[in-house]
């Protein structure tokens, strides 16, 4: 690979040298890509604060209508208890049949009917129910409005039961209730906005990590210039590495702006633990995900091929790995599967230097996850790169 | 046909009084692209029933002006005018459509890979609403002239160069339309399915009565056409008939020997304007006509250096065009420091050593025996069609590919065992140029040195040189890609000699490049043999520049099967075929069947000549005079050729495939 002549100083002069001019010219070409840059640009900017602002999973606002026919005291009081923000109050019908249209029509997510002598039923202390319907066509959204609503109206029930005990008896000591008294850790107002914006960093991050290289080397591809290249002396090795170090470091410039212009001024996510760790951690997984680009690269022919693989590869490592769904949550053959996607230790990994605030410590077996994964991606990237020429 | 013909010795004006047969009418056309003018003030006529065509390098306006007679695209000035409608307005462009047929560039672009040869051409024929019996018919007859019958069914992505080309002729062609446009169909194509497709056009057009507006980039095709325009930065240098072209630029081509060989070119260079270097001759157009007066010239500006194997020929077409741009525009000379006296590489030894390379991938062999050698400072051409195995060897020698079996030595070093020192010894440069359009010229050159490991010092060392040599000067910092193609080509060439390197590679180098850049180019590689010893391997699909080398072989089905001089190669084919003859008739079309008839097996048309190969002149000459007077068809004259490689790369592989098709026929039997 290097001169015979020269010391082995001398080769790894070379070799850096070589290595360096190329990342220099990667960073270079990219410079000149206006469209590129100004995409680049607003996806870490502009577009994290436009998923955190804007993307709630939690129950928020959930249309509901009531079929009221009691009309009585305790019915109204029941209805008030749906309130903001998680319930928006849509009116009453006058016939559950309409109530189901609506649902059927999707202007309204939840129908409560309430029977006659509600009011009546409780006051004789005779059991009553209400009926709910809810439209779970959105599954997440439909399950917590039921869950919310079935909380509703347990809690007016057992508030019913303790004033008619306290009304008839020295009140609610003598009565068995089990408390729950929860305390939430590393966001403690639940704001959904640290959450949403830090997923959507990690996937601009992982989208930027597979696509920058592999399209870079796809181009050479198609211009020829990469026969060029292999003809002189660099080998496939620092081709392929250039293109990696290079776009790692636009990909961490980028987390940088995001986290300087959205994260902290916007947000006020307290990035707890150490920012260099984190860092560290995005170039490990920029260049494990960069791998598997590159792969994808040697295999493809243009570059509208290697936005499909684009597709096929990031969809389901970002609907799976747990950016934005509970991974626990999966069925455990999509559990072992999501054991090779590397965004599933980046995960673990940004949540708990960003909000956690831990470090190494506890995070040194996702960093070696990656680190092989990497390793083993790069490897066969560059195995495919040799042969593809043979 | 005839027409044309009678007015071969009495019209010499260039733009004569408007035809009434016109077909198309362009006058002061004019389009801009954003602020760049791609075609500034052309005027052009073409007649019912004649081939013009359209000759220029890449971005000389050609496509523009065609796709705007085609209908497809709008323009910024002046009329164009087909069948007699003025296409200004959409709707008009839908009027004559239907009569035209086009056929974009790029080699069967306009196909459907994934369809086969026959549902690509029913497509085709659907769109244009053929009726099914006359698609039948016609489909019958287009696939039988085009030998393309057997292969109905396959696929087109799995055609050759050649094939492709016939199938976008036959869908381009299958709604039998008065006006055919076609961008460039033979480029990229090798010598022998170009010619092969010229016949085919010519019998189409004659057989239909078509119309032809074809544009090429090969010089060398300029003879076929009837009429044609010199197109040079979206303007009309000269048109006319071939014959008045030439009369524009009266003078002669003198091919002769001196030595020592760049005394001479420098001592010519000072006198003439157009000298070139063709392997040990020079090649020299004098403004004379007149033989002797020529030679007296020649001798005057060579002093005291004696002259041998003298020749005085009619310039070229492309000798014309060349003529007419240096008239245009200033040429600079390469520039005289093309070598550092540092990098003089030995002479005496051998640059590159192969012996009995074989190359097989799966079942197929790709390279099959291949023993050449090329010596320091000599200029070595690889020629042979697509696939006949000349990258693999490229590929094989520069060390990225290993041999299965053979051996090689390259600059010294092993291309089994040491690829590594091969890559840091040799240059290489593509047909792409492989250049980063997206860098500036400097930052090109510099990412070049990096490569190669040059420290600072000799870095900018180099970075003057290729700037000096490549005439880059005033362009340091512009983009590549805003280069005209001459310069890129140069840079390219400088980026490929950054490191000095012994051994120098080209693949195909010259394709888009315009004449003037193609010598000039030419100059600097003769320069670089000559005087700083280095070996150039090249292979190039311009069978003129082949001219240029000192030795060649040739290449097919992985084999070499010719080699030597290109003189050599000459007089070997002569040797078997026989001389080359030019018979001008005033029924070309005729004459041909019945030379074909009569035995001429070697017949071709070239425009309105023919060109035949006789073993015996005399005898060959008056039996084929008698032959075509006996049918009717009046020879006007009858002179010898020089043979060119084209000739003679067209001879040998048509030669090899006869036998090949006999041997599986014998098999087959």
């Amino acid at each position: 690979m290097n001169r015979n002549d020269g010391t082995s100083l001398e080769a790894v002069r070379l070799w850096t040298l070589r290595l360096f001019v190329m990342t220099r010219k990667e960073l270079l070409q990219l410079g000149r890509d206006a469209p590129l840059l100004l995409f680049l640009l607003y996806s870490f900017s502009l577009s994290v604060y436009v998923s955190g602002a804007g993307i709630a999973m939690q129950l928020n606002n959930a249309s509901l209508v009531v079929h009221d026919g009691d009309h009585s005291e305790s019915s109204r009081e029941l209805i008030h208890r749906f309130h903001e923000p998680y319930f928006r109050f849509d009116g009453e019908v006058r016939d559950p049949k309409e109530g189901m249209a609506r649902l059927d029509q999707g202007t309204a997510m939840v129908l409560l009917d309430i029977p006659p002598r509600f009011h009546e039923a409780i006051g004789s202390r005779e059991p009553v129910s209400v009926q709910l319907q809810v439209d779970t066509t959105n599954a997440p959204q439909g399950l917590s409005a039921a869950a919310y609503a079935a909380r509703i109206v347990g809690r007016f029930s057992s508030d019913l039961t303790l004033s008619r005990l306290g009304a008839a008896s020295d009140g609610t000591m003598l009565m068995p209730v089990v408390d729950s008294a929860h305390r939430v850790w590393f966001n403690q107002d639940q704001d959904e906005t640290w959450f949403q914006s830090i997923s959507h960093i990690m996937r601009m991050i992982t989208l930027f990590a597979f696509l920058l290289p592999a399209a870079a080397l796809v181009r050479e591809k198609e211009h020829g210039t990469v026969e060029q290249l292999l003809v002189s002396p660099i080998t496939p090795l620092q081709i392929m590495l250039s293109k990696v170090l290079a776009m790692t470091l636009v990909i961490l410039a980028a987390t940088a702006l995001a986290m300087v212009t959205v994260l902290k001024p916007v947000f006020g996510v307290p990035i707890k633990g150490s920012v260099a760790l984190f860092f560290l951690m995005t170039a490990l997984y920029s260049f494990t995900t960069a791998g598997l680009g590159l792969f994808a690269a040697t295999v493809a022919r243009n570059q509208a091929q290697v936005g499909m693989m684009a597709l096929l590869v990031i969809s389901p490592m970002l609907l799976l790995s747990g950016i934005a769904t509970p991974f626990e949550a999966m069925p455990s053959w999509v559990q072992t599967l999501m054991a090779l996607s590397p965004l599933r230790y980046f995960v673990d990994v940004t949540y708990g230097i960003l909000l956690k605030g831990v470090g190494l410590e506890l995070l040194w077996d996702s960093m070696l996850a990656m680190a092989l994964l990497g390793g083993t991606m790069f490897g066969l990237g560059m195995w495919r790169f040799r042969r593809q020429f043979r | 046909m005839k027409e044309i013909g009678a007015e071969d010795s009495s019209q010499h004006t260039v733009l004569g009084p408007q035809h009434l047969d016109a077909v198309v009418r362009v006058s002061q056309f004019v389009k801009r692209y954003k602020k760049h003018v791609a075609v500034d003030g052309v005027d052009l006529e073409i007649r019912k029933g004649e081939i013009y065509g359209l000759i220029g390098p890449d971005g000389s306006g050609k496509s523009s002006l065609m796709k705007a007679i085609a209908g497809v695209l709008t323009y910024d000035g002046g009329s164009v005018e087909v069948f007699g409608t003025r296409v200004d307005s959409e709707r008009a462009a839908e009027r004559i459509k239907p009569k035209i047929g086009f056929l974009p560039q790029g080699l069967g672009l306009n196909l459907y890979p994934e369809l086969s040869i026959e549902e690509n051409i029913d497509f085709f024929a659907h769109l244009r609403l053929v009726p099914d019996k006359d698609l039948a018919e016609r489909k019958t007859k287009l696939l039988a002239m085009t030998r393309l019958e057997r292969f109905r069914d396959r696929p087109m992505k799995n055609l050759s160069g050649g094939m492709k080309q016939k199938l976008g002729l036959i869908c381009t062609l299958i709604h039998e339309p008065e006006l055919a446009i076609l961008d460039e169909p033979t480029t990229g194509v090798d010598p022998v399915s170009r010619r092969d497709f010229w016949s085919i056009l010519a019998e189409l057009l004659e057989e239909t009565g078509m119309t032809a507006l074809i544009s090429t980039a090969y010089m060398d095709e300029a003879e076929r056409f009837h009429r044609l325009a010199f197109l040079s930065c979206g303007k009309v240098l000269a048109s006319g008939m071939p014959a008045e072209m030439r009369a524009l630029v009266p003078g002669s081509i003198v091919t002769c020997e001196a030595h020592p060989q760049l005394t001479a070119i420098a001592r010519l260079k000072a006198r003439f304007r157009q000298v070139e270097s063709l392997g040990s001759f020079l090649r020299v157009f004098i403004d004379t006509a007149d033989e002797s007066a020529a030679r007296s010239q020649i001798d005057a500006a060579l002093g005291d250096l004696t002259p041998s194997s003298f020749r005085v020929e009619e310039p070229g077409l492309e000798d014309v065009f060349v003529a007419l741009l240096l008239r245009k525009t200033e040429h600079k000379g390469v520039s005289e420091v093309i070598t550092d006296s540092a990098v003089v590489h030995d002479r005496d030894g051998l640059a590159i050593e192969a012996e009995g390379l074989i190359r097989d991938f799966g079942a197929f062999r790709a390279v099959d025996h291949v023993s050449f050698r090329v010596k320091q400072g000599e200029v070595f051409g690889l020629l042979g069609a697509n696939g006949a195995g000349k990258t693999t060897v490229i590929k094989m020698l520069n060390g990225i590919l290993l041999p299965t079996e053979g051996s090689g030595l390259v600059a010294g070093a092993n291309m089994r065992t040491a690829a590594g020192s091969i890559k840091e010894r040799i240059g290489y440069m593509s047909q792409a140029f492989s250049l980063y359009l997206d860098l500036t010229v400097e930052e090109n050159i510099r990412l070049f040195a990096g490569i190669y490991g040059l420290d600072k010092h000799s870095m900018s060392k180099r970075f003057q040189w290729i700037v000096t040599m490549a005439g880059l000067s005033g362009y340091e910092s512009s983009l590549t890609h805003s280069l005209p193609m001459g310069v890129r080509q140069r840079l390219a060439l400088g980026c490929a000699l950054v490191h000095s390197p012994r051994v120098l590679f080209l693949d195909e180098p010259t394709s888009g490049v315009d004449p003037i850049g193609r010598r000039h180019f030419w100059e600097i590689l003769t320069r670089l043999a000559r005087e700083g010893g280095v070996a150039i391997l090249i292979t190039t699909h311009y069978m003129s520049e082949a001219e240029h080398c000192d030795n060649l072989a040739l290449m097919y089905a992985g084999r070499i099967v010719a080699e030597g001089s290109p003189e050599d190669m000459k007089c070997q084919v002569e040797e078997v075929a026989g001389r080359l003859f030019e018979v001008v008739v005033d029924q070309p079309r005729r004459a041909l069947v019945h030379l074909q008839q009569t035995g001429f097996h070697g017949a071709a048309l070239f425009g309105t000549k023919l060109h035949l190969f006789c073993r015996d002149p005399l005898r060959d000459k008056a039996s084929a005079c008698q032959a075509l007077e006996g049918s009717g068809v009046r020879v006007t004259s009858v002179n010898e050729r020089p043979l060119s490689l084209e000739d003679v790369f067209v001879y040998r592989v048509m030669a090899l495939e006869r036998t090949e098709t006999s041997a599986t026929e014998g098999a087959a039997a």
